[in-house]
């Protein structure tokens, strides 16, 4: 049986691909990504942890996680959409959306 | 039946106001109709009133109903009527007045058009002020309608204020007077006002039935209620054009005439001196105040008249002269007062004696109120028709105007005749009973023997000037307006004229047909009662009067002052230039400057209302303002500042996240490893 910790290290380095893209892309749709990245990599800690200490809840709150990530998802995109058709942009930077602050 | 509706009375011409003010213009005459059928539908409860309550079996005890309006904490504020002699008296003159000066406002503002439907819209609701106050069972009630008269009073004197004559001077500027006439009067009000909030700290109430209960007046604090008085007084002084405070009067002048005419013999002045004798339980707790009282009612009497002496404008004559009459009026409610004061004071056989002595006093104030009432309302409209038909107010212009306005020349002398007190007449029955009073007090301090001596003065000084006014216009040559006058006035005008004339020249005659036991006053140790007195009748007053030596001594005055007016402004066998050099004499010019209170007024205004009012203005603007806008800026600026972090770049956020999550683990695992001993 593969040891927990592979799981763990896996889940980590997932966590920190998608906090880096989130942290550092300039494009709206790779952020929403990166989001999902770090969504999916507490994804597999649920299951390893779920498997390893045998209890269902582990996989019964993946799924919920999944259902709630494909929902924000869409209305993230959504809202890229409609940001898009204004300013014909998804870059996060000064000349793109962030000027639609305050 | 009828005193159950005592509230239509003020109600009625309030209607009036709001059916004039909304829709006057599309009526016949402007409106003019409807505020006279008002007046007299007042008028007509009012006799109903007081018909019934003085047949009654109520009668004298006062008639009163409230229904509750407000309570702040204990403080219960009540809305209704009170009905006695006083209000009865009160409540007929007012409104069968006002009633012959609306049907004579028909033909006086012909000439106004448009101006007309604000015109009667603004005498109802004068009329609504003056029949409320009359009928309040409170006097917080009555402080309402006290200004509601403040306020109709400045809209009316300021009728014409487009018109400016020459310069700024309230004299001259209906604007300025209109002001003058407010402000002067708001000062009297904030004195009235202060004296209401310490009979309301000291009796729980304003109710005049909770007020004039001797129990609660023996339970109050003696020194409150005094302080408390003499506040209320400064409002009479302000409202009736007492001294210091008479200037406005003259100089309001400035409206049209009828208004004058109400300002003078139906409302707004009346109201002051209705003040005094309607709180008359609680002024004589103190003979001081009423000593006050007299001596403020006696200077002015005495200083009006002086200044009616030289004036050339046939108004102001009045004007003045009204205020030496309303200053009769206070000095008797001040003398008969004082007695009472005295005689409650001192208890006993002499006690008593003195307190019956003192109350002719209240029955004198209140008679000569009437009177002045019915003369002056006449002598006004007179100088009103004369305004009409010769188109000046300066008595130089007119002259000679007998042959060409009969009605008016001949009820102008009846009016004159009996202000000036010619026996039989008016105005001599009640002016010799203000001057018994004013000596008869005078027994018990010098100071009433020399206001008695002052108001003799001032008969001798009335009958002068109000037969110098009639013969500089009626009589002696044409003067340049005469020879183009537009003759006698309608029959709008001349037609009250002589109802009002029959009324100045009998209206004394009332006294001895009950009229002193209406408004007589009477102290017992459970209450003050007002009305229900003993009426004397013909043969008392005739008997009182004539083996007075002091009546013949007014009587000679009197015709004396006639004479010589006569010989100055009719015969003019004796120049009065003789007297004044000409106009040049120092007595003179005072006069004619009116003391120099107009520039008092000014200097006063200049230097400490206006010192003052900079100052409150630097407060407002300095340090309130300053305060208030010193934070909300610093809010804004705040705002603005720290809104800055807010940069809207998503890697910003999340680098903060990020920072702060693993802050956070950082400090789980150290917990953890100091917890743990790992």
């Amino acid at each position: 049986m593969i040891p927990l910790e592979y799981f763990l290290i896996l889940g980590a380095i997932l966590f920190a691909i998608g906090a880096y893209g989130v942290a550092t892309k300039s494009n709206a749709i790779i952020v929403l990504m990166c989001i999902e990245l770090m969504l999916n990599a507490a994804n597999i800690n649920f299951v390893a942890f779920g498997a390893y200490h045998p209890d269902i809840m582990g996989q019964v709150f993946v799924i919920m996680t999944i259902t709630v990530a494909a929902a924000e998802v869409a209305v993230g995109i959504a809202i890229l959409l409609n940001a898009y058709k204004m300013r014909k942009t998804t870059e996060l930077d000064e000349d793109g959306l962030t000027s639609m602050r305050w | 039946m009828f005193i159950e509706y005592t509230w239509l009375v003020p109600l009625i011409p309030m209607l009036c106001f709001l059916i004039v003010g909304l829709l006057g213009r599309k009526t016949p005459e402007k409106g003019g109709y409807i505020a006279i059928a008002g007046a007299l539908l007042s008028f007509i409860i009012s006799a109903l009133i007081a018909y019934e309550y003085l047949t009654g079996d109520a009668y004298p005890e006062p008639v009163t109903s409230q229904i509750a309006w407000f309570a702040i904490g204990d403080f219960e504020i009540n809305l209704g009527y009170y009905v006695d002699g006083l209000t009865c008296m009160m409540m007929l003159f007012s409104s069968f007045i006002s009633t012959l000066i609306f049907i004579y406002s028909i033909g006086y503002m012909h000439a106004e058009g448009a101006r007309k439907t604000r015109y009667y819209a603004e005498v109802s609701l004068f009329l609504t002020g003056m029949l409320g106050l009359i009928v309040s069972s409170n006097f917080l009630e009555m402080f309402i309608f006290w200004e509601v008269m403040g306020l109709c009073s400045y809209l009316l004197i300021g009728f014409w204020s487009f018109r400016h004559n020459d310069g700024d001077a309230a004299s001259a500027n209906a604007a300025s007077a209109a002001k003058k006439a407010f402000l002067v009067t708001r000062m009297g009000d904030v004195c009235l006002m202060a004296g209401l909030f310490i009979l309301l700290g000291e009796f729980h109430s304003l109710d005049y039935t909770e007020l004039f209960d001797p129990a609660n007046i023996a339970n109050a604090d003696s020194t409150m209620i005094t302080l408390g008085m003499l506040l209320v007084f400064g409002g009479v002084i302000g409202k009736s054009a007492q001294f210091p405070l008479h200037d406005w009067l003259p100089d309001a002048m400035a409206g049209p005439t009828t208004v004058s005419s109400l300002i003078h013999a139906a409302t707004m002045v009346k109201a002051g001196v209705y003040l005094v004798a309607r709180g008359y339980p609680l002024f004589i707790q103190d003979p001081e105040v009423m000593l006050f009282v007299g001596i403020i009612g006696g200077v002015t009497a005495f200083f009006a008249a002086t200044m009616a002496l030289n004036n050339y404008n046939i108004k102001k004559v009045l004007a003045f002269s009204t205020v030496s009459q309303l200053g009769y009026m206070i000095l008797a409610l001040g003398a008969g007062g004082y007695l009472v004061a005295l005689g409650m004071d001192m208890g006993g056989a002499e006690g008593t004696a003195l307190i019956a002595a003192g109350t002719a006093g209240f029955t004198a104030g209140c008679f000569h109120m009437m009177n002045h009432a019915f003369f002056k309302a006449l002598l006004f409209m007179c100088s009103g028709s004369v305004i009409h038909s010769v188109g000046t107010e300066d008595m130089r212009l007119m002259g000679g105007l007998g042959k060409h306005m009969k009605i008016t020349s001949i009820t102008m002398l009846l009016g004159s005749l009996s202000i000036a007190g010619f026996p039989l007449f008016s105005g001599f029955w009640s002016k010799d009973l203000v001057l018994d009073i004013a000596l008869e007090a005078g027994d018990q301090t010098i100071w009433f023997t020399v206001l008695w001596l002052l108001a003799v003065i001032t008969a001798f000084m009335t009958a002068f000037y109000m037969f110098r006014m009639w013969f500089m216009t009626f009589m002696g040559e044409e003067g340049a307006n005469t020879q183009h006058c537009h003759g006698e006035s309608p029959k709008t005008m001349t037609a009250p004229l002589v109802i009002l004339s029959v009324f100045a020249v009998l209206s004394g005659f009332l006294i001895m047909f009950g009229l002193d036991g209406m408004v007589s006053f009477e102290v017992t140790d459970t209450a003050f009662i007002v009305g229900g007195g003993h009426a004397g009748g013909m043969v008392h007053y005739f008997e009182h009067l004539f083996t007075n030596p002091y009546t013949y001594l007014t009587i000679v005055l009197a015709l004396l002052g006639i004479g010589i007016a006569y010989l100055m402004y009719a015969k003019k066998t004796v120049d009065p230039g003789r007297f004044n050099k000409h106009g040049e004499s120092g007595l003179y010019k005072v006069l004619a400057n009116r003391w120099y209170f107009p520039e008092f007024y000014n200097w006063v205004s200049w230097k400490f209302g206006y010192g003052v009012a900079k100052g409150v203005n630097y407060v407002d603007r300095q340090v309130i303002d300053g305060t208030v806008n010193g934070l909300s800026a610093a809010v804004v600026g705040g705002g603005d500042t720290i809104s800055k972090m807010q940069t809207g770049n998503v890697h910003d956020y999340t680098a903060v996240i990020l920072l702060g999550v693993s802050v956070l683990a950082a400090l789980f695992v150290v917990i953890a490893m100091i917890l743990g001993g790992m």
